[in-house]
């Protein structure tokens, strides 16, 4: 599976929302309303399903679903 | 005090979510209390519990958020919910800055913690959602109604074992005696029927063993009880002063004008042999409502179905009623779900002012043979009619927490 369509996933796993509803070049935070602690959980399962190491901070509710796809290659994610 | 209106009531039981539902079942004196099934408690002493079961039917949470709290929150949602809308209140016209938030709860939120608890040692610390050390804390749901609601004013959680909502809900009233609030959603909320909330129960030693006869196990001041059954479930009421009522034309279900509470310093868990502190809180109550004991119609009672707790709490009222105890007619109707421990004060005055309103007084159940230690005037089995212009609500919780609430007729 392509890292994108892993972020989609894991983004409707914990926020229950559709992958059309996801706006590529929005933060989290002010597109889907993401809080600290559901970005917390989105890191773990990205973590979880990518098998790649992510810290606690790599992954921020300020950045967009493109940045995020962005970082989890820069680590390895393919 | 100055009188406190009840303008709306929210009720998530195992006897129902709907008032008129509920009310049915209590008048009927119908049980709800079941065998667990949530999980196998075959190993533990007490295996029966009121379960709620319509919740989801209910529900006003989204499922984003559902992953995010503990049912004792989604109850508590959905309790605020039925009063508020109960109550008539316009949200959109009122200043939300001044609106209150008072809560009791017992435990805490287990179903989600216990869970998460048991992944850290599994899978480590990513194994736990983050979601959990905000889920499970008493007063989660206090502050998921705020934010739900928008609602900013001065607000409490009260934790007092099997006292909280009534409390939350004293607690509330004095608040807006104090002109500090325009308006208090009030009560409590509870979930102990998982494992470990269970076992932390099951340890107070007070929970029944009937487990083969489930709906007539919690038998409160019957010569043969030996405890009360758990039950999970919410219940939420809407205070508001005399003005506003006046003012928005409300319907009042009952007014709260008297409270009282004190504590024995006594045991952690059995309360004080004498009654005396208990009898002390009611004539507290008495005196902050202007009232004589024989102005009492009716004793909504404590019953916590243990030897202990029912003598005590008959010797209070002995005490306090002196010759008129034989007259002021008194029952026990949570036996007929199941105690929810810290919901179970809200649900206590839930029940009393639909008693009050539609003046009946509702039954104690499961008694075969009276207690004739207990030396009270007992509605048993049945309901009955009795017009009911004032009540006296009692909760004691562990820790000799004494509570007496005075309910008027509007």
């Amino acid at each position: 599976m392509a890292v994108e369509d892993t972020v989609k996933e894991i983004l409707n796993q914990v926020l229950d929302v559709k992958p059309e509803e996801i706006n590529p070049d929005e933060k989290l935070e002010d597109g889907l309303g993401v809080d600290s602690t559901e970005m917390v959980e989105i890191s773990v399962g990205l973590k979880k399903a990518l098998g790649i190491d992510i810290s606690d901070n790599d992954l921020k509710k300020t950045h967009s679903f493109n940045e995020i796809v962005e970082i989890l290659k820069s680590k390895g994610a393919n | 005090m100055k009188k406190i209106a009840i303008t709306g009531i929210g009720i998530v039981s195992p006897s129902g979510l709907d008032k008129r539902k509920f009310w049915s079942n209590i008048k009927a004196g119908r049980s709800a209390v079941e065998k667990i099934t949530r999980f196998d408690s075959s190993r533990y002493t007490s295996q029966v519990a009121g379960h709620v079961h319509e919740l989801d039917a209910y529900s006003n949470v989204s499922s984003r958020l559902l992953k995010k709290i503990d049912m004792f929150s989604h109850m508590g949602l959905v309790g605020a919910e039925l009063a508020i809308q109960d109550s008539g209140l316009d949200l959109e016209k009122e200043n939300l800055d001044r609106a209150g938030i008072f809560m009791g709860n017992a435990i805490g939120g287990w179903l989600f913690a216990e869970t998460e608890l048991r992944d850290l040692y599994i899978e480590g610390r990513e194994g736990v959602s983050p979601f959990a050390a905000s889920a499970w804390f008493p007063a989660a749901p206090q502050g998921q109604i705020s934010i739900k609601y928008k609602m900013k004013g001065y607000s409490k959680t009260v934790v007092a074992d099997r006292a909280s909502s009534l409390q939350a809900i004293a607690y509330g009233a004095r608040t807006l005696n104090r002109g500090k609030n325009d308006f208090i959603v009030a009560g409590g909320m509870e979930a102990p029927v998982t494992p470990y909330a269970l076992l932390c129960c099951q340890t107070s030693g007070m929970l029944t063993q009937r487990n083969e006869t489930p709906k007539t196990a919690y038998k409160p001041f019957d010569k043969n009880r030996d405890g009360y059954a758990i039950a999970e479930g919410a219940g939420i009421v809407i205070l508001e002063p005399q003005e506003r009522v006046k003012k928005r034309n409300a319907h009042v279900y009952a007014n709260i004008v008297g409270y009282g509470t004190t504590t024995d310093g006594v045991d952690r868990i059995n309360p004080a042999t004498d009654g005396l502190s208990l009898a002390s809180a009611i004539r507290m109550a008495l005196n902050d409502a202007g009232l004589k004991p024989e102005d009492i119609d009716y004793i909504c009672l404590d019953g916590a179905g243990t030897k202990i707790g029912d003598l005590t709490e008959a010797m209070a009222i002995k005490s306090v009623f002196n010759g008129s105890s034989n007259k002021v007619i008194a029952s026990a109707p949570k036996a007929i779900f199941g105690n929810m421990l810290g919901a179970t004060g809200a649900l206590d005055v839930i029940t009393t002012v639909l008693a009050m309103q539609h003046s009946v007084v509702p039954p104690t159940i499961n008694i075969e043979e009276k207690d004739p230690e207990c030396n009270i005037n007992l509605c048993i089995n049945k309901a009955i009619h009795k017009e009911i212009n004032n009540a006296l609500v009692i909760n004691r919780g562990r820790g000799g927490i004494n509570c007496a609430l005075i309910l008027q007729k509007p």
